[in-house]
C-alpha cells in the first residue's frame, strides 16, 4: 500500500516537474487538425526607444490623422501599439522571430533582411532604393552625421566629413545596402540651408589624429564602409585613423554635444534637430515589412492594414481584404 | 619569535578587514551612484506616480525642466517581474534543490564529477544564447499548446529557471556535502535510512547554504535581462496567464537605455533602484523565514495538541477528523517511505536538470558548429577593419585576458572579505549584519546598472575611453557579492573542531586560516570561481558601456579596447547582419568554459593532493 502511494508521488511530482519540456514534446504530434483553427497574428515591434520603431510609427497611420506614435491635445506621448504585440529590442531578434513562426509579422532596416524572411509590398509599392528615393515607399528613416556646433573641428574630422558629404560617399551606401540622399533640400533640417553633394578632393596628406565615432548600432555597416573608403584613398590603416564605439542614438547625440577637443562625429538613426549640433542626413534607410516565408496569406499591405494589425484591429492574416 | 608572530596575526588581520572595508565601499559607491541618479527624477515624476503609475510612454524629449509629455509608471512592470522570478525560483529552486541531492548523495561517483562541472557550464553561456534559445527552440514548441506565439510568462520562468540553475545547484551542493559526516552516521546508526538521514538531518543542517543559493538565484533571476526580452513580450501589461505578453524591470532598462532621454535615463536608473528594493525585501524575508521556521514549527505544533486535546473533551467531530488527518500527515511524513519518494523526486530531477543542459547546449552547437566547420576562418581570421568576414580571434583574446585579471582583482579581495566577515566580525555586530546584508542585496543589482557605474567612474579615471582595464574593474565589482556570499558559506561550513584543534596545537590565527580552514574550504572556493567565471564571459551588459561595443583588433594593453565573446556575440546578433557568425561565436565561447572548469577541476584535484 505505502510503496503504491510513493510511487503514485513520486510519479505524479515527476510529471509535474516534466511538465516544462514534456509538454512541448507531447504536442509535436496530433497537430494534425491545427491547418483548420487559423492563429492569431503574432505582431511583432520593436522597443518604443527604437529608430527603426519612431520611423515605421510616426507614418503608420488610420487615414483620420491618427499615427502609431503622436501626441494627444495635451502634449502627452501616446503609443497605439496594442499591449499584445511582443517588443524586441533588437533586428536580430526580429529576424529570428519572424523566421520561426508562420503568423509573425515584424519590421527591419532593409538593409538586414535576408532570404529567412518574406518582404510584404506597403501601398503595393516593393521597398527599393528607386521607391524610396522618389517617397512613394513611405516607411523610411535617415541615418544622421551630427557634430557639436561649439567646437571648430579637427583637420580630419573636418576632411572626412567633406568625404561623407561628397559623390564618393554614393558608392559605399550602395554596397551597404542603405540609399545615399541626393536629395540637397533633404540632406539639410528642414529651414536650413540645403548641403550640397560635391566630389573630394583629397589633400596632399592626411591630417593626424582620430576620429571618434559614437552613436547608432544601426550605422555601423554603412559607417564601416565609410572609414574604410575613405583610408584607402590615404592608403592608411582604417583602424588606425578612428576610435568606435557604438551604443545607441541618444548616446551618439550626447556624446557629440559633449565634445570638446572637435573630433567627435555622432551617428543617429532617426531625424535629429537639435540647437546645440550641426546635422546633416546621409542617406535612408527603408524599414521593410517582412513575414515568415511560409505565409501565403500576404503579399501586400496598406498602411491602413497595418494601423490595424498593430493598434489589435486586425488579428488573423485572412480579416485583411 | 613571539613578536614576529603578533604582527604577522595584525598584518593578516589587517588585509582580511582592508578586503572587507573594499567591499563596503564599493557597495556605497553603487548605493550612491544609484540615488544621485534617480532621485532627481523620482522627484520630477513624482514618486507614487513613478511606483504606481500603470501607464509607461517615455518621450526622449522630456528634461528635468519644462513639460513632461511622457508618462513613467512602473506598476505593471512590478507585478511583471514578481511574477516571473516566483515561477523561474519555484523552477529553478525545486529542480535546482534535488539536483543538489542527487548530486551530492545518490549520483553515481563515475558520472557525479562530470555532471557537476557540467551543469556549471549552464552558467556559462550567455544570456543572449539563452535568448535565441528561447526564440527559435522553446517558443515554437510551446506555440503548439498556447494561444498566441508562445511568449509570456512560460517561457520566461522557464529560461529563467534554467539559468538560476548553476547558481542554486552548485552552492546547494557544496553545503550539502559540508555538513559533517557524523550527522548522518549518527542518524543511520539511530535506525534511519540514508534517505530519511539525507533529507531529515542533512538537509535541514545545510539550510543556510541551500538558503543562500536560492538568494542567489533569485537576484539573478531579478536581474536577468537579455534572455527574459527575447521571450516575454515585453508590451508594458500586466501577465495576464501564462501565454501574454508582459514586460520585467530589467528589460525596461536595457530596451530604453542606449536611446533614452534625460528624464527618461533618470526614471531608468529608479527602475534598478526599485529592484535593488526587492533584493533587500527578499533577503529579509529569507532571513527571517530561515532563522524562525524551526522555533515557529515547534510552537505551533505544541500549540495545536493543546488545543486538540482541549477540543477533543468536547467530542468535536470536526477537529476530531483534523486530528487524525494531523496524525495521519506526520506519520507518513516521518515514514521511510516519503523519504524514498523524495530520493526519485531528485534523481528524476537530476535527469531533468541533465536534459534541459543537453536541449540548450544541444541547439546552440547545432546551430553554430556547421558555420565553424563552413567558415572555419571566424576563428583565427585576421582582424581588419570594417571587412565583410568576421572574425573573432581579438575577442576570444580580450576574454582570456578579461578573465584573468578579473579574476585576479576580484578573487583574493572577496576571499579575504569572506575570511574577514566569517573569521574575525562578530556576526551580531550591528555593522558587520549591515554589510552582510548589503553584499546581499548587491547581488540583485542588474548588470546594466553597474556598466552605466562604471562608465562614470572607471572609464573617467583610466583613459576617458572605453578601455579593457575599465571593464575589468566594472565586472570585478559585479563580482564580489556573488564571491564574498558563497566563500562565506564555504567557510562557514569547515567544522569549528577543526579550528578549535589546530589552536591548541598552538598555531595562530592566520595559520590556521591558511592551513587548516582555507584548505578544508577550497572546493567550496573552487566552485565559487568557476562560476564566477561562467558570469565574466557570459555578461555582456557590464562592458558594453566600460570596455567596448565592437569587434575591434587584437589589445596590446589594458589601456585598449575591446570585445569580450558575449559582447561579440550580441553585436554580431543585433542588427541580424551575421547571425549564423554569432551561433558559431558561441560553441567558441561553451567550449573556452568548457576548458576553463577543466582547468579549475585539474587545479583542485592537484591543491587537495597536497593538502593531503
Amino acid at each position: 500500500m505505502k510503496k503504491k502511494i510513493m510511487a503514485i508521488i513520486a510519479s505524479a511530482i515527476a510529471c509535474v516537474s516534466l511538465f516544462a519540456f514534456a509538454a512541448c514534446g507531447n504536442n509535436d504530434s496530433g497537430n494534425g487538425n491545427s491547418e483548420a483553427k487559423e492563429k492569431d497574428i503574432t505582431i511583432i515591434a520593436r522597443e518604443q526607444a527604437s529608430g527603426t520603431r519612431e520611423a515605421f510609427d510616426k507614418v503608420v497611420t488610420d487615414g483620420n490623422g491618427n499615427y502609431l506614435n503622436m501626441k494627444d491635445e495635451n502634449g502627452k506621448t501616446v503609443y497605439a501599439t496594442t499591449s499584445k504585440a511582443t517588443l524586441l529590442d533588437g533586428t536580430g531578434a526580429v529576424l529570428s522571430s519572424v523566421a520561426s513562426d508562420e503568423n509573425a509579422i515584424g519590421y527591419i532596416s532593409l538593409g538586414s533582411v535576408d532570404d529567412t524572411v518574406k518582404v510584404v509590398k506597403v501601398n503595393g509599392v516593393t521597398p527599393s532604393k528607386a521607391t524610396v528615393l522618389d517617397g512613394t515607399y513611405s516607411i523610411q528613416r535617415p541615418f544622421v552625421v551630427m557634430t557639436n556646433k561649439a567646437v571648430t573641428l579637427t583637420p580630419l574630422a573636418e576632411d572626412f566629413l567633406k568625404f561623407l558629404k561628397s559623390s564618393e560617399m554614393q558608392a559605399v551606401c550602395d554596397a551597404d545596402g542603405v540609399i545615399f540622399l541626393t536629395d540637397e533640400a533633404k540632406r539639410a533640417n528642414e529651414g536650413e540651408t540645403p548641403i550640397a553633394v560635391g566630389t573630394f578632393e583629397k589633400l596632399a596628406t592626411i591630417p593626424s589624429g582620430k576620429i571618434v565615432l559614437r552613436g547608432s548600432t544601426s550605422m555601423e555597416k554603412v559607417i564601416d564602409g565609410a572609414v574604410k573608403a575613405y583610408a584607402a584613398i590615404y592608403g592608411v590603416e582604417a583602424g588606425n585613423i578612428v576610435d568606435k564605439q557604438l551604443q545607441g542614438s541618444s548616446v551618439g547625440k550626447s556624446e557629440a554635444k559633449k565634445d570638446t577637443v572637435g573630433n567627435v562625429i555622432g551617428l543617429s538613426s532617426a531625424a535629429v534637430k537639435d540647437e546645440k549640433l550641426n546635422s546633416f542626413n546621409l542617406c535612408l534607410d527603408a524599414v521593410a515589412v517582412i513575414v515568415n516565408k511560409k505565409n501565403d496569406k500576404v503579399e501586400n499591405l496598406t498602411i491602413k492594414n497595418l494601423y490595424d494589425i498593430y493598434t489589435g484591429k486586425i488579428v488573423k492574416f485572412s480579416e485583411i481584404k | 619569535m613571539i613578536g614576529f608572530q603578533k604582527i604577522k596575526e595584525k598584518i593578516g588581520k589587517g588585509t582580511f578587514a582592508a578586503a572587507a572595508i573594499v567591499c563596503t565601499i564599493s557597495v556605497v559607491a553603487i548605493f550612491g551612484f544609484l540615488i544621485v541618479k534617480s532621485v532627481p527624477a523620482l522627484i520630477r515624476i513624482g514618486f507614487f506616480d513613478f511606483l504606481f503609475g500603470s501607464e509607461w510612454a517615455p518621450d526622449r524629449e522630456d528634461g528635468f525642466t519644462g513639460n513632461i509629455s511622457g508618462s513613467y509608471g512602473i506598476f505593471k512592470m512590478i507585478v511583471g517581474t514578481l511574477a516571473a522570478t516566483t515561477g523561474a525560483v519555484l523552477i529553478g529552486g525545486i529542480i535546482g534543490y534535488f539536483t543538489a541531492v542527487f548530486l551530492a548523495f545518490y549520483c553515481p561517483k563515475a558520472i557525479k564529477r562530470p555532471f557537476a562541472a557540467v551543469i556549471n557550464l549552464l552558467a556559462g553561456i550567455p544570456s543572449v544564447v539563452y535568448g535565441f534559445f528561447g526564440i527559435t527552440f522553446l517558443l515554437p514548441l510551446l506555440a503548439k499548446i498556447a494561444p498566441n506565439n508562445g511568449s509570456g510568462l512560460l517561457a520566461t520562468s522557464l529560461i529563467l529557471g534554467v539559468m538560476i540553475l548553476p547558481t542554486v545547484v552548485s552552492l546547494s551542493k557544496t553545503s550539502l556535502e559540508a555538513v559533517p559526516k557524523t550527522y548522518y552516521e549518527g542518524a543511520v546508526a539511530m535506525g534511519s535510512t540514508k534517505s530519511q538521514a539525507i533529507f531529515k538531518i542533512l538537509s535541514p543542517s545545510a539550510k543556510s547554504g541551500i538558503t543562500a543559493s536560492l538568494i542567489l538565484g533569485t537576484g539573478r533571476a531579478l536581474g536577468e535581462t537579455m534572455a527574459v526580452i527575447m521571450v516575454a513580450g515585453n508590451s508594458v501589461a500586466y501577465p495576464e496567464g501564462f501565454f501574454s505578453s508582459f514586460r520585467v524591470l530589467t528589460a525596461n532598462i536595457v530596451l530604453e537605455m542606449g536611446y533614452a532621454g534625460d528624464l527618461q535615463q533618470g526614471a531608468l536608473i529608479a527602475t534598478g533602484v526599485v529592484l535593488l528594493v526587492f533584493v533587500l525585501l527578499i533577503n529579509t524575508a529569507f532571513n527571517l523565514v530561515s532563522g524562525k521556521v524551526v522555533t515557529s514549527a515547534v510552537k505551533r505544533s505544541t500549540k495545536k495538541k493543546e488545543k486538540a486535546t482541549e477540543e477533543n473533551d468536547k467530542h468535536n467531530p470536526v477537529s476530531e477528523f483534523f486530528k487524525k488527518l494531523n496524525d495521519r500527515v506526520k506519520g507518513f511524513s516521518f515514514s521511510p517511505k516519503y523519504s524514498e519518494a523524495k530520493k526519485y523526486i531528485s534523481v528524476v530531477n537530476g535527469l531533468i536538470a541533465g536534459l534541459m543542459l543537453f536541449v540548450v547546449v544541444g541547439f546552440v552547437f547545432y546551430k553554430g558548429v556547421p558555420e565553424l566547420v563552413k567558415n572555419p576562418s571566424i576563428i583565427y581570421g585576421r582582424y581588419e577593419y570594417g571587412s565583410k568576414s568576421v572574425t573573432i580571434l581579438p575577442s576570444i583574446i580580450t576574454t582570456l585576458y578579461t578573465v584573468g585579471l578579473s579574476l585576479l582583482i576580484s578573487v583574493p579581495i572577496g576571499v579575504s572579505a569572506a575570511i574577514f566577515l566569517n573569521e574575525y566580525a562578530n556576526a551580531k555586530n550591528p555593522l558587520i549584519r549591515i554589510i552582510r546584508v548589503s553584499i546581499d542585496v548587491l547581488s540583485g543589482v542588474p548588470s546594466i546598472v553597474y556598466g552605466l557605474f562604471g562608465m562614470i567612474t572607471f572609464v573617467k579615471f583610466f583613459t576617458g575611453s572605453s578601455s579593457i582595464i575599465a571593464g575589468v574593474c566594472t565586472i570585478s565589482m559585479m563580482l564580489l557579492p556573488t564571491i564574498v556570499r558563497s566563500v562565506e558559506e564555504s567557510l562557514k561550513s569547515v567544522p569549528d573542531g577543526l579550528r578549535e584543534g589546530s589552536y591548541a596545537l598552538g598555531a595562530g590565527k592566520v595559520r590556521t586560516i591558511f592551513k587548516i580552514v582555507l584548505p578544508s574550504a577550497l572546493p567550496g572556493i573552487l566552485s565559487a570561481i568557476i562560476l564566477a567565471t561562467g558570469r565574466i564571459v557570459s555578461e555582456s551588459a557590464p562592458f558594453v558601456y566600460t570596455m567596448g561595443s565592437v569587434i575591434s583588433a587584437t589589445p596590446k594593453s589594458v589601456t585598449d579596447s575591446g570585445a569580450t565573446l558575449a559582447v561579440a556575440l550580441y553585436n554580431l546578433s543585433r542588427e541580424g547582419w551575421h547571425l549564423s557568425e554569432a551561433y558559431a561565436a558561441a560553441v567558441v565561447l561553451i567550449v573556452i568554459v568548457l576548458l576553463l572548469n577543466l582547468l579549475a577541476e585539474v587545479l583542485a584535484t592537484k591543491l587537495q593532493r597536497k593538502t593531503k
